[in-house]
């Protein structure tokens, strides 16, 4: 909703002037603007820097100086000799890279030029560029303003791209790049929808219950299971994600499908999307199947994760692992260990909750050596800001629950839930509308 | 169905339907014989009426052009006004001295304040109302306010000159072209012309154009706004059959009666022009699967619910609803449509099946087995403006002094039309004598929730008020739409008279005084408990409590506190509205 919101209002601020050019013929496509273009890489001497457009004439900006040939295949690096448009001019022989909208940074239309980095070099494409018509150097911002704008980034995620172009850190890289990803937007726009699910409900009270026939019912929430557990491998397919208080730390758990080869396309997304989290992961807990070691599955992950991540020497590791083998009722007492060969492992069932309290103690250890040091941020909240909002949120409904008047109780969950959407964007009463109308019979 | 009566000089020129001029021979009219006006009104609906006479309240020679003036004030849809959200609109048209909150106090049948369990910023003033005397009302005010000439005739075209340019647009309009090819020229034009643009009557299989069953569209308009670049989008609504009264069977359904007393809609009456005991009241009865049968093996009969345009997910059709809530029981409420009217409004059935099967549907549901219809219902389809071409003035950008109001810009409702068309008769009027423009925002009041939405956020379907829209719904209550609005539509605007501008000053210090007086009182908790027993205050500490503070309790309110306490409480409880709003402001609202 909020991406179709920021698109509207895009289109309103340009207003007049849009509206009156729309039907003279050539005139951009609706909802684009000007094109701009910027030196991406840092400044100076180097060996490759990157220049970006963005906007509707990035395509004919990429012809003109790479003429007389036609666009390169989207999303595939070509070798192309850039020459002046106005002069003919052979200005270098440079990787290009031809990104239409909206699958792009921007969600416009977009062209990399990686050049060789002499200033000589870059300030001669910046110049060619500039004479092409209706582009124009961008402002500082600029890119990410428009990823904004156009629904491709929403602020935690540009907040996190701040974080990583200043990381300084390693963690601080990975937990920005976790930001950038969403992960602090996907778990703040869970609360929201749970919050503006009730406040709908409360809402539709409000502005219909008395003629439309609302039960009072419609003010009591339904509560819904996080994830699906079955015996079938394959059943999780989504990265099920909930934060935890585990030893005091807080801890975002991800359970993520199990990394199983050769199986349907819906199940290769969900492994997919698993091995993108284990990258991110600060600590992973390799589960596997103590019964079962020897198939082929338990071979491979046993000698691809487990042993990449174990090759690492602690004192650069940034990333840590857990092995452990569930199942142990399985094996006989009196039998051999699990299997030979193994790195270090925790034997645990979850039938029997015997390993339990060791998996525990064995987290809380490693816990403490990923969150431990005092100087860092809490892990989840980079900013000030998002503890200001999340603080909000949780204060505000604490005054919902003690509210008699309904009005004054919906206000509380309204400025709940404008917090938690001041981190993820959204928030209009569009949704709440499109909730009340798709669960209720309202109108006369 | 078209009422004329005893309205003077006025009905006797439109009774000679002459074309043009048709000026009011009213003394203040004023017209000058080459017709230029100050602001001209196309259309004399919900929009157009409270346009007129706000721009003649502030001081604009105005002219109104209507096809036909005896439609007037006509409701064409439901025999209501008000509700949830919308009362609250009412309340602020109110506050801007706008005709519909006091024609409704002098035209209604029924009056019922609905969400009274709920806290008094979600409280929806609503009353039926009888169309004969709302359209007798509101032509009689129209009538008489001074500086408005009224003329009928069918706007064709505009009249555009060059811009001015220390403001945007690519022209001006200056007048516009009558059907017949006369001109009037004016230095501001709003048009609010409705379902009128395009308009096309639904019943089955079957359409015609029509702005209204038996109205003719405006065809020519519509193209020229079309041609000058503005975006349009197609919209459609619709409205129940009619049943005869006397076809009915009452006696086994659910009757609900008024309130009493009944609450007025304007801030000027105490009271309403009916008592509660004379008024009318409401049936109750609900739809059952027969009814479903008949819509859905009827589908194929049925174009207007097929077709994709969009239609309102609030007020759905009958056809809607059980598309999409199968297997329901639906209300309808059985609504009169006036005094001495023959007919029942079946609020909740607004379809569009052929004509013959509509009779066959009614008569499946409980009470209506032996309901004639009098009046089919049907749909109609529409162009509106994409209201992103508007300012929060109503001015449009790309035609300078040319202003839309009511549903051309995508609402549904008389009373969002009469919300814009307040505030396009004050801004027609104000771009006049070159003052800054009035604009109501979104911490002020739902009419600026209900434009700024709609100028920022444009519409897809009909836009209808809810006050689920408002941010700051608990400060924008019906009760204190004068203090937000009168006082800034007296000075910023000019559009209210010196009587109101006085009442809600006097009311606005009689609320900061009371309070402070209530601040000032303090007793012992146990000496309020033993004054006003029936309060559930607290003894436990024995801390100094304030007045202000025991009026919070559910059980006081200010009679019971000037009770215990009569000096100085007592001449608070004087005046009615006081003693309440006192009570309101107080609830931490």
């Amino acid at each position: 909703m909020w991406r179709g919101l920021w698109t509207l209002a895009a289109q309103a601020a340009r207003g007049p002037r849009r509206l009156c050019t729309r039907r003279s013929s050539g005139a951009p496509a609706p909802g684009s603007g000007a094109t701009i273009f910027a030196l991406s890489s840092g400044q100076g001497r180097c060996g490759i820097a990157v220049i970006r457009t963005s906007g509707p004439a990035s395509g004919h900006a990429l012809r003109i100086l790479t003429a007389p040939r036609d666009l390169p295949l989207a999303r595939h690096a070509s070798l192309r000799l850039l020459s002046d448009p106005r002069s003919g001019e052979p200005l270098d022989r440079a990787l290009v890279l031809w990104f239409p909208g909206p699958q792009s940074f921007t969600g416009e239309d977009c062209v990399e030029f990686h050049v060789h980095g002499g200033p000589a070099v870059v300030s001669g494409v910046l110049q060619a560029l500039g004479s092409v018509p209706g582009l124009r150097p961008a402002e500082a911002g600029e890119f990410t303003r428009r990823a904004f704008a156009n629904g491709k980034l929403n602020l935690t995620e540009v907040e996190g791209l701040a974080d990583l172009i200043h990381a300084e850190t390693e963690a601080q890289r990975r937990q920005a790049l976790r930001q950038l990803d969403g992960e602090l937007g996907h778990l703040c726009r869970g609360w929201a929808e749970t919050l503006t699910k009730a406040l709908a409900h409360v809402e539709a009270y409000i502005d219909f219950g008395e003629d439309d026939n609302l039960e009072e019912g419609v003010l009591e929430q339904g509560r819904k299971p996080v994830s699906i557990v079955s015996p079938e491998p394959g059943t999780t397919r989504d990265v099920l994600e909930t934060p935890v208080d585990l030893a005091g730390f807080p801890v975002l758990l991800s359970d993520t499908a199990g990394l199983r080869e050769g199986v349907g396309p819906v199940e290769q997304e969900g492994v997919r999307r698993a091995r993108e989290r284990l990258e991110q992961a600060d600590l992973i807990l390799a589960m596997l199947d103590a019964s079962d070691l020897a198939s082929p599955s338990s071979c491979n992950f046993l000698a691809t994760v487990v042993a990449s991540v174990g090759a690492q020497s602690p004192s650069d590791s940034s990333q840590r692992l857990l092995l452990v083998l569930n199942k142990s009722d399985l094996l006989s007492p009196e039998g051999p260990g699990p299997g030979p060969d193994l790195p270090p492992h925790l034997l645990l069932s979850c039938l029997t909750g015997e390993g339990l309290d060791g998996l525990l103690e064995a987290l809380r250890k490693e816990l403490a050596a990923v969150c431990g040091d005092p100087s860092t941020d809490p892990p989840l909240l980079t900013r000030a800001r998002h503890q200001h909002h999340l603080q909000g949120c949780l204060d505000a409904l604490g005054h919902y629950k003690q509210s008699k008047d309904l009005a004054l109780a919906a206000e509380a969950l309204r400025v709940a839930r404008g917090h938690l959407t001041r981190l993820t964007g959204g928030g209009g009463t569009e949704e709440i509308l499109d909730i009340i109308f798709q669960d209720f019979c309202v109108g006369k | 169905m078209f009422y004329f009566r005893g309205c003077g000089r006025w009905v006797a020129v439109s009774f000679t339907k002459q074309q043009f001029p048709l000026a009011r021979l009213s003394s203040d009219s004023a017209a000058p014989r080459t017709p230029h006006f100050d602001v001209i009104v196309i259309g004399g609906g919900h929009a157009g009426t409270e346009a007129a006479t706000a721009a003649a309240r502030c001081g604009s020679r105005t002219l109104l052009l209507t096809h036909r003036v005896d439609t007037i004030g006509q409701m064409s849809c439901n025999p209501s006004f008000g509700g949830i959200g919308k009362g609250h609109l009412m309340r602020e048209v109110d506050a801007l001295d706008g005709l519909c909150s006091r024609i409704c106090d002098q035209s209604g049948v029924h009056y019922k304040v609905l969400n009274r369990r709920k806290g008094p910023a979600v409280w929806g003033l609503r009353a039926q109302i009888d169309r004969k005397l709302y359209k007798q009302n509101m032509q009689k005010e129209i009538l008489n306010t001074p500086l408005l000439t009224v003329q009928e005739g069918a706007v064709e075209d505009l009249i555009l000159t060059e811009p001015e340019p220390e403001h945007t647009g690519k022209c001006r309009v200056s007048g516009v072209v009558l059907v017949d090819g006369s001109t009037v020229y004016a230095e501001s034009v709003i048009l609010t012309t409705g379902t009128f643009l395009r308009g096309m009557i639904v019943i089955g299989l079957e359409t015609h154009p029509a702005g209204r069953l038996g109205d003719q569209p405006s065809i020519g308009l519509a193209q020229t706004l079309e041609k000058l670049g503005f975006v349009v989008g197609r919209l459609k609504t619709g409205t129940p059959p009619r049943i005869a009264k006397e076809s009915i069977n009452f006696s086994i359904l659910n009757k609900h009666i008024p309130d009493n007393p009944s609450i007025p809609f304007s801030f000027t009456n105490e009271t309403v022009w009916i008592k509660p005991e004379d008024q009318l009241p409401c049936y109750l009865t609900h739809t059952n699967p027969r009814v479903d049968e008949i819509v859905l093996k009827n589908l194929h009969l049925n174009s207007h619910v097929k077709e994709t345009t969009r239609g309102p997910r609030y007020c759905p059709s009958i056809e809607s609803k059980v598309l999409r809530f199968p297997n329901r029981l639906h209300q309808v409420w059985l609504e009169p449509e006036g005094m001495d009217s023959d007919l029942i409004y079946p609020q909740g059935l607004s379809m569009t099946l052929p004509a013959e099967l509509q009779e066959k549907m009614i008569t499946c549901i409980r009470g209506l087995e032996k309901a004639k219809v009098i009046q089919p219902g049907y749909g109609v389809q529409y162009d509106y403006l994409d209201p992103r071409q508007i300012t929060p003035s109503l001015e449009t950008h790309l035609v300078q002094r040319l202003f839309f109001a009511g549903q051309i810009n995508g609402t549904t409702g008389y009373e969002e039309a009469a919300a814009q068309g307040v505030i396009a008769g004050i801004n027609a009027s104000l771009r006049v004598s070159r003052k800054p423009p009035f604009v109501v925002s979104r911490t002020e009041g739902y009419i600026g929730v209900l434009i700024d939405d709609l100028t920022t956020l444009g519409t897809s379907e009909p836009y209808r008020m809810f006050t689920s829209r408002v941010e700051f719904r608990l400060s924008l209550r019906p009760d204190n739409a004068d203090s937000r609005l009168t006082l800034r539509g007296y000075k910023d605007a000019g559009c209210v008279s010196q009587q109101r501008y006085e009442r809600a000053c006097w009311m606005k210090s009689s609320l900061e005084e009371g309070i402070s007086v209530l601040k000032s009182i303090e007793f012992l908790s146990s000496k309020w408990k033993k004054l006003i027993p029936e309060a559930s205050i607290s003894t436990s500490r024995s801390l100094p409590v304030r007045a202000l503070d025991v009026l919070k309790y559910e059980e006081v309110d200010m009679d019971s506190l000037a009770k215990a306490v009569p000096e100085p409480l007592k001449k608070y409880t004087k005046c009615r509205e006081l003693a309440e709003r006192l009570k309101i402001e107080d609830r931490g609202c």
